[in-house]
């Protein structure tokens, strides 16, 4: 039960309640007995139609009701379809065929009567989502009856998603039927769009309709990288009318997380991971991952050293969250030869690690942004202006303050780094709720730094250095330190990260 | 008209009195305890079609409060077993309905509840379940067709409580629907594939993960991030952007957080202060929103919110599963979680 006030009354009206309510309970268990009933004896009949409607005009949600509904339609529609079989033709003359087709006109064809049956459904689940439009059970009997019908209408049922959307445009039933109606009525993802459009310059805060869009977008205006949501033009597009509608109210959060998705990587979830970091020595080797990877045997790992072809195996996790490996197969390690990890889908050159003659290593930094065009970094720096001129006005505007830092990550992740933890720092305390979340977000924002400057810093990649005054609340890409031996930090941050250190590669003791 | 009608606020703006409440335990067991002594109550009448449910929401609130024996141990699994259609194997909510896979979980959590599964014909169950799987992956909810990421989630807990998670359902097309569910906009997940984001959805399809051992495929930033911002300035949160926070809802948003091992992303104590504010103080029971009217469902969500928040004199409770956790730890079973960054 959601949304029901509580209120008081007098213990006359109360009582008035209760015999209301008396009568209710009666009626309702005199009708499901007679249905009951009924049902056992397999009367699918007219009755059991009128009976069910009953309840279920008051209650939608009694979901067996819908099921017996379903067994009457099919009973329905079977006796119909014998009636339509075709019958051997009369041997009739000629003057008798006017008076025949008059009997037709009389008597419904089995056609016309299985479309009223769809009918009477299709009217019903209408007045019943009138009670409750968040009925799971009269919009599935809806799509059942739908389904039933090779005639359907799909055109009419668009029409019904209009006007319910009208009433409530966040319903996510409504939405979840329309995509459905669209493809059966084959409407163009074109149009589509255009309607989202519509209902977006109607009422900007509409997460439905940007989600909606979101879903749209991609397919009309793909990627070819693969690291944007959609193509950058479009996106450039995007951008604009987004921060429009989030400008209209900027305490809306619907506009903002759309924004933030276009600003990101577009990634997707099933894809592949990526090697973060590898590193290799005569009695073993070490993997990790940019994800959480359970199984490595779809990898296909294997080194090879010109002719020299090896498969690593077995993997042994070295990390609960599955991002790290290690395999302690004791291997030849030949400091002149060049090694290459191979995988399923990628191809690794190693460089022998320094300060040794036993050894050879792979890192891939994570990436912290995508590529981006000069007119779209032009549009990125338009925005970020728009949302610094907000901030002298509102200094203390939650999403201005996340948004402009996300733009400027985009434009320049390295450049803008100290003045984005200041927002988020800010953002610990205007939005303290969330304070945790911001304090992590800054150690990622931190460690994505840190580990694309790790290559340049001496002792790289055997020991990593985090400087006294670097804050972290925890540290993110721990898997991507497992090549080094040696971690530096202020002995403070070790205390306060206790087991949540990185394993090194030395710890591993191959 | 000439009686006078009081309305309590109703703005989810938290305990109108801006105090600290605290729990009304005993008033809890007591509207538990009572729910269903009154057959013939309107509301208990035209609910029957959830019953199972409703016997599995009072029984896990009252067992997270350590008064189990408050209710009839016999009667509920002589109702429990009265339940299983014995052509199919699945629950029926109540004697003259039909099985469905959401009254199918319900009745198995009472069972392990009472350690009783020996009584009713498990194998039959799993056919039940098992016969639902689509070739896409996806469950239906009963013969008739509905297509949700609930009914994957009610799939994969009943085989898991059962100890048949293996060599029965294909697992990885049923992960690869779920997955199909997701959103790269903010990486929750819907009913069905396209379908918008929505916070007891996530519930369902994170609980799903953690069953599958799974949760890697999560985008966790992502996702607890929106998440997170389900938490509003009452303290309450909310299911979808711009919606009335409620006490379910704060439910399915921290056992998700709570899973993914970033519960630390939202303020436990403004959330337990707004569970509080949605007690009511002179029948006992939970409801959706500060001042609404009561009801089963919410009493436990909201003491299940309160028990993983920490709250002192509950039970600990799986988010998971949403039972007890010694139950759990009884049956042996262990969903994945993922640490703290």
């Amino acid at each position: 039960m959601h949304g029901r006030v509580k209120v008081r009354t007098t213990e006359e009206e109360r009582e008035r309640k209760r015999k209301e309510q008396a009568l209710k309970v009666r009626a309702y268990r005199a009708a499901m007995g007679r249905i009951q009933a009924k049902r056992a004896a397999g009367e699918l009949d007219d009755e059991m139609l009128s009976l069910t409607v009953q309840i279920l005009q008051r209650n939608p949600d009694v979901t067996t009701l819908w099921n017996i509904r379903r067994e009457c339609v099919l009973e329905k529609l079977s006796k119909l379809s014998k009636e339509a079989e075709p019958q051997q033709p009369e041997p009739a003359g000629d003057q008798e065929q006017p008076e025949e087709k008059n009997e037709k006109e009389a008597a419904p064809q089995p056609e016309d009567r299985a479309q009223s049956v769809f009918r009477c459904e299709l009217d019903l689940t209408e007045q019943c989502l009138m009670v409750n439009p968040k009925s799971y059970n009269a919009w599935h009997h809806r799509c059942w009856t739908l389904e039933q019908n090779p005639l359907a209408d799909w055109q009419r049922e668009l029409h019904l998603c209009n006007k319910y959307l009208k009433f409530d445009e966040r319903n996510f039933h409504t939405w979840d039927y329309r995509r459905y109606v669209t493809e059966k009525a084959g409407v163009p993802a074109a149009q589509e769009l255009d309607f989202c459009t519509e209902k977006i310059k109607v009422n900007f805060s509409n997460y439905s309709s940007w989600h909606h869009r979101s879903l749209l977008l991609p397919e009309l205006y793909p990627n070819e990288q693969r690291d944007r949501p959609m193509s950058e033009e479009k996106l450039k597009q995007e951008l604009e009318m987004v921060l429009t509608a989030a400008f209209t109210d900027p305490n809306d959060s619907s506009a903002w997380f759309y924004q933030r998705w276009l600003l990101g990587s577009g990634a997707q979830l099933d894809r592949a991971p990526k090697v973060a970091a590898f590193r290799l020595q005569s009695k073993g080797a070490v993997l990790a991952l940019d994800k959480p990877t359970p199984d490595l045997g779809e990898l296909n790992i294997e080194l090879v050293a010109g002719e020299q072809k090896v498969t690593l195996s077995p993997w042994l996790p070295v990390d609960s969250g599955r991002t790290t490996w290690k395999c302690q197969l004791p291997f030849d390690y030949q400091k002149n030869s060049t090694y290459t990890l191979k995988l399923t889908d990628q191809e690794l050159n190693l460089l022998p690690l320094p300060g040794t003659e036993d050894g050879a290593f792979y890192f891939a930094p994570p990436h912290a942004a995508a590529s981006c065009s000069q007119e779209l970094l032009s549009e990125l720096k338009t925005q970020l202006q728009s949302c610094l001129d907000l901030l002298e006005y509102e200094p203390d505007s939650k999403w201005t303050l996340l948004t402009s830092a996300l733009l400027m990550r985009a434009i320049d992740v390295s450049a803008n780094h100290a003045k984005n933890l200041e927002h988020l720092g800010k953002l610990e305390k205007v939005d303290a709720l969330r304070e945790g979340y911001y304090k992590d977000l800054a150690a990622r924002w931190t460690l994505e730094l840190e580990l694309a400057k790790w290559p340049q810093a001496p002792g790289f990649p055997r020991k990593f250095e985090l400087a006294d005054e670097v804050s972290l609340a925890s540290l993110p890409y721990g898997q991507y330190l497992i090549i080094a031996d040696e971690l530096n930090m202020a002995t403070k941050l070790r205390e306060e990260l206790g087991n949540r250190v990185p394993k090194t590669f030395s710890e591993l003791k191959l | 008209m000439d009686f006078t009608t009081f309305v309590k606020p109703s703005n989810g703006s938290g305990d109108a009195n801006g105090g600290a409440q605290t729990l009304q335990f005993w008033k809890h067991v007591e509207y538990i305890e009572n729910h269903g002594k009154q057959e013939d109550d309107y509301e208990y009448c035209m609910t029957e079609f959830l019953r199972m449910s409703g016997i599995y929401w009072g029984t896990t609130a009252l067992d997270i409060m350590g008064q189990l024996d408050r209710l009839e141990r016999k009667y509920i699994i002589e109702f429990v077993k009265r339940c299983q259609c014995p052509t199919t194997g699945g629950f029926a909510p109540c004697e003259g309905h039909d099985p469905h896979l959401l009254y199918t979980l319900s009745a198995v959590q009472i069972l392990c509840t009472y350690d009783a599964l020996e009584e009713i014909d498990c194998e039959a169950v799993v056919r039940f379940v098992v016969g639902l799987q689509q070739p896409d992956g996806s469950f239906f909810g009963d013969k008739w067709g509905e297509v949700d990421t609930r009914f994957s989630f009610c799939a994969v807990a009943t085989l898991t409580l059962l100890q048949r998670m293996k060599q029965s359902i294909d697992v990885e097309k049923a992960v690869k629907f779920v997955l199909s569910c997701c959103n790269q906009t903010d990486g929750g997940f819907g009913s069905k594939p396209g379908a918008e984001s929505h916070a007891g959805l996530i519930y369902c399809c994170v609980g799903f993960f953690s069953l599958t051992n799974r949760l890697h495929l999560l985008d966790v930033d992502k996702l607890g991030w929106w998440l997170c911002e389900r938490q509003l300035p009452s303290g309450g949160l909310n299911g979808r952007p711009e919606k009335l926070p409620d006490v379910c809802y704060s439910w399915w948003v921290l056992a998700s957080l709570t899973i993914m091992g970033r519960l630390h992303w939202i303020s436990s104590e403004k959330l337990q202060q707004f569970i509080l504010s949605c007690q009511d103080a002179e029948t006992g029971g939970f409801s959706d929103r500060t001042g609404n009217m009561p009801d089963i469902f919410h009493t436990l969500f909201g003491i299940g919110g309160l028990s993983l928040l920490g709250h002192s004199g509950l039970k600990a409770i799986n988010p998971t599963l949403c039972m007890p956790q010694y139950i759990i730890d009884r049956l042996g079973i262990e969903p994945q979680r993922l640490g703290r960054p």
